[in-house]
């Protein structure tokens, strides 16, 4: 922990790090102060009003704990009646003019309004005058849905692209209760990141197109996760529900603070990238292009593996570590070559400095721990003595669509193991369907050389099986946890020094020395 | 009882002109300050107790003190000349009539503070001050007074006038900052003080234009000359402007300390048409009401009024005749205060509406006593909960009006008894 002052909150003396304001400072020890404007990625701005805060003999007596440092000494009154009155007051004006159209709003159980309305108003409305009217469903573009009436002018939004993307789509009209949020005439809300202000609203001002509607934020399930849309390897929330009769689905992904990967933030592709895990998969193994049963595929399968003569292992930049370690003996046991080639997963300048990469896999790092080749020459090489092609979910044709490669893999035989249906495992002899990202768990590292770990968040009702179990049934020699983990540590060394259980939840900087992970 | 210290040039024909303002002593003060070190011209400005005339009523001489010293930043001046209070018009007197009287306080505020670029605010619907002001700048510059050396000494100094939008929160000083900066005019929160960054982050002494145009007679007569006037703990001259009910409207300069009454009665002819009178405002719109026996004991300066819970404000004097209706008086106040809250602090921005609407209820014959018991009770709970005091502005004199004259609110109310 960083340097610490002592302060008293409401009489009692505690310990907090210095340099963070009342806010955040109080957060870390379990002290809540409600707040609609200031956002740690945003600043301060102290427009709310809501964290006011009583400071004992203090000039003045009333401060914003948003703008206030925290000080040796400081005695900070938390429960005095006259913060409480405070508190329930601003509510109060927050609420004149809102809606409270909680049961058409996608913001309800998840609303700042709602939560503090029962934690510091909880009196029935003294509005008995007419409420201001301004715009509602108003389309923002970036697919963003904007409603007047219910923003709070916290201006979260407004700072986000003043601050953030540097856009400064978004402004502030009018004074008064006047005041609305808005774009520039005929101009629109467009940014990468755009999707941000949804998350950024502490309100239902804010809602995406892509999600409102869809679900009830109390049915859904937040489970931790990683975005797989490029090598940043921002964290996310996967928000899934498995309805009465249905399947576990996922509805949206949003974004997870990680202080050494992504922030607060992620981008509008890799936001929506979960629809890819709903849509277009790969459902049945499929032997000559028609369905079978798993059985029949694993025997063909494993016959043609163990009578190949010269068998390529080809694996896809988004498999995990360990699903890496698996493949590689097993292409090690047949005496197969190994690729890793992926160039197109790569987008030659669709990244910028914040966080969006020019790769879009999420372990090209992991290929390179354990000097798997990702070059062309290699792979063709390979490929032009092959006799079988084993693809372990890499989308080669992403970019490989001239014709000579078509008839190249049209004399091939191929065993595609795919988390989703495409031309490959099409044209595949047999198929496979593996589990995708969301349904398993395991490490990857980020272009920063980050290692995380992830864990399964969703759960189908007939899931898939991992690579891993695939890899297993074609007779790999290493699919054991146990067996995978050793083979892992001696890969990558600084992992060896950690239980699973002591990982950091915000992952491992290769690029830092390995005591700095000794924990004292 | 007035006096003619920051008005003695006003009746002059043509002093806004260079040659004219020379005649009459414009910038004569000048050889004296430059022959000072800066810092005694402060002391002497200290010493006269001389207090910011934008209603504050804050000491000048301590306000330039907390600059800080020692640092690599420019200091800058900002004249604020936005003059947007109800019932306030004393500034404009000195714009049009003695520019150059400015511009010699703004000289000499400069040289004490430091300061080589000042920005004078003034209000967008000044348009004739403006120019006026803007030809006396245009002059001083063409007679070496502004530029590169002042009045031929090793200073220089520019002024730039910068007009506002039209928006009453720009008076307040870090709003006022904002709009110079080129951004929506609305307050900063404090600390940091302007004094230690203000415009363009840079340190700044934001002073009223009669603060300044003070600045030339007590460095030429020095403090204890303007001492002589006022009181104690308010000394000097003020420009009142009395309007309202009374025989003779106007702009008025007199030394501080007169009775409020004797100087309704004797300077603007007392309550007009024989009429009585129901109530004093004593400092513009803002400042809490007087009822005719507290105006009785009231005097024109900062303790009388702090002591009989109103404020000196910014000299605006309305007086108010028996056929005045406060209740369409609170409404029109509330109105303007609502209409001006720049949006920023959910308390002000919902609760000024609130208000207004509360108390159009009444006007309507729709409200009920309850409504005036939450009108008085709102006053509470928005004052001073917000990043500056337009709030108060509004809620302070409301207050006074429920409850110095609730007779006349309960009048409306559905279930009067």
């Amino acid at each position: 922990m960083a340097e610490t002052v002592k302060l008293f909150v409401n009489g009692q003396e505690v310990e907090v790090e210095s340099g963070k304001n009342l806010i955040d400072a109080f957060k870390v020890i379990g002290i809540e102060i409600p707040h609609f404007c200031y956002h740690p990625a945003l600043g301060a701005d102290g427009n709310c009003r809501m964290c006011l805060v009583g400071i004992e003999d203090g000039r003045p007596p009333l401060v914003p704990a948003c703008k206030t440092p925290v000080a040796e000494g400081l005695k900070v009154q938390l429960d005095a009646e006259k913060i409480k009155k405070i508190q329930h007051d601003v509510m109060e004006l927050e609420l004149i003019n809102h809606p409270t159209d909680c049961p058409v709003c996608d913001q309800a159980g998840e609303c700042a309004l709602q939560d503090y309305y029962m934690s510091y108003d909880h009196q029935p409305s003294r509005m008995r005058v007419p409420q201001v009217l301004k715009g509602k469903k108003m389309d923002f573009g970036g697919g963003v849905i904007h409603d007047q009436e219910r923003c709070v002018l916290c201006a979260r939004c407004v700072r986000f692209t003043r601050l953030i993307t540097k856009t400064g789509e978004l402004g502030i009209v009018n004074r008064s209760d006047d005041a609305r949020v808005t774009t520039f005439p005929g101009r629109q809300l467009d940014n990468r990141y755009a999707l941000n202000v949804v998350d950024l609203c502490p309100v239902g001002a804010m809602t995406s197109k892509d999600f409102r509607f869809k679900q009830r934020a109390w049915f859904l399930t937040r489970s931790p996760g990683i975005c797989h849309g490029c090598a940043k390897g921002c964290n996310i929330y996967i928000d899934h529900n498995c309805e009465k009769g249905g399947d576990d689905r996922i509805y949206r992904f949003r974004p997870r603070h990680n202080h050494l990967v992504n922030g607060y933030f992620i981008c509008d592709t890799g936001r929506l990238s979960y629809h890819q895990e709903n849509e277009g998969r790969l459902a049945v193994t499929r032997l000559d292009g028609k369905d079978c049963t798993l059985d029949q595929a694993v025997e063909t399968a494993r016959r043609k593996v163990e009578n190949a003569r010269k068998p390529l292992f080809l694996i896809s930049p988004n498999c995990t570590i360990e699903q890496m370690i698996a493949i590689k003996a097993l292409a090690a046991a047949r005496k197969g070559k190994l690729s890793g080639y992926s160039d197109s997963y790569v987008m030659a300048g669709d990244g910028d400095d914040f966080l969006i990469q020019d790769d879009k896999s999420a372990n090209r790092a992991g290929l390179a721990a354990l000097g798997i080749d990702i070059t062309r020459e290699g792979f063709t090489q390979a490929l032009n003595e092959a006799d079988l092609l084993v693809n372990f979910n890499n989308d080669l044709l992403r970019s490989e669509t001239n014709s000579a490669f078509a008839e190249k893999l049209s004399a091939l035989t191929v065993i595609a193991v795919s988390s989703h249906d495409n031309d490959l495992t099409r044209k595949a002899t047999v198929a496979f369907p593996v589990s995708s990202y969301s349904e398993y768990g395991g490490t990857i590292i980020n272009q920063d050389q980050i290692v995380q770990r992830f864990s399964i968040a969703v759960i189908k009702n007939d899931p898939a099986p991992n690579m891993i179990e695939v890899v297993r049934l074609l007779g790999g020699p290493i699919t054991e946890e146990t067996a995978i983990t050793k083979a892992m540590r001696e890969a990558i060394p600084v992992l060896a020094g950690i239980e699973a259980t002591a990982f950091p939840t915000a992952g491992l900087n290769l690029k830092e020395k390995e005591t700095d992970h000794v924990t004292a | 009882m007035e006096v003619r210290i920051l008005s003695r040039n006003f009746d002059i024909a043509d002093a806004h002109l260079l040659e004219v303002a020379k005649q009459h002593g414009a910038y004569a003060t000048l050889e004296k300050v430059f022959a000072m070190p800066p810092a005694d011209v402060t002391d002497e400005v200290k010493n006269s107790g001389l207090r910011g005339r934008g209603g504050a009523g804050f000491p000048a001489g301590l306000k330039w003190s907390f600059l800080p010293k020692g640092l690599d930043k420019p200091v800058y001046l900002t004249v604020n000349s936005d003059e947007s209070e109800p019932a306030t018009f004393k500034d404009r007197y000195i714009l049009t009539r003695d520019p150059h009287l400015l511009i010699e306080g703004i000289i000499i505020c400069c040289y004490a503070i430091g300061c080589h670029d000042c920005y004078i605010y003034i209000r967008g619907e000044y348009t004739t001050q403006r120019k006026a002001l803007q030809y006396a700048i245009d002059e001083a510059y063409a007679a070496g007074y502004l530029g590169e050396k002042v009045a031929g000494h090793d200073f220089k100094l520019d002024v730039t006038i910068h007009r506002g939008a039209g928006a009453y929160v720009c008076g307040e000083e870090t709003a006022l900052l904002e709009s110079i900066e080129g951004r929506k005019g609305q307050p900063r929160s404090k600390p940091p003080f302007p004094a230690v960054a203000g415009l363009y982050g840079c340190p700044t002494i934001i002073n009223n234009v009669q603060t300044i145009a003070s600045l030339p007679f007590i460095l030429a007569n020095g403090a204890a000359a303007y001492k002589a006037y006022g009181t104690e703990k308010s000394p000097g001259t003020h420009l009142f402007g009395i309007s309202g009910h009374v025989e003779k409207p106007g702009m008025y300069e007199l030394p501080l300390g007169l009775p409020l009454l004797e100087v309704i009665e004797k300077v603007a002819g007392g309550v007009w048409r024989g009429r009585k009178m129901k109530a004093v405002i004593p400092g513009g719109s803002s400042t809490p009401v007087l009822t005719p026996e507290e105006a009785a004991t009231t005097t024109l300066d900062y303790e009388s009024m702090a002591a009989h819970k109103t404020m000196f404000g910014s000299g605006g004097i309305v007086v108010l005749d028996e056929t005045v209706d406060v209740v369409k008086l609170t409404k029109n106040l509330i109105d303007f205060y609502h209409h001006e809250s720049c949006g920023q602090c959910t308390p002000c921005r919902e609760g000024l509406g609130w208000m207004l609407k509360i108390v159009k209820q009444l006007l309507r014959g729709e409200g009920t006593i309850a409504d005036i018991e939450l009108l008085r009770e709102l006053c509470d709970n928005i004052e001073m909960k917000t990043v500056c005091v337009l709030s108060a502005a509004c809620t302070m004199p409301v207050r006074s009006y429920l409850d110095k004259f609730r007779s006349e609110f309960v009048a409306y109310a559905t279930d009067r008894p």
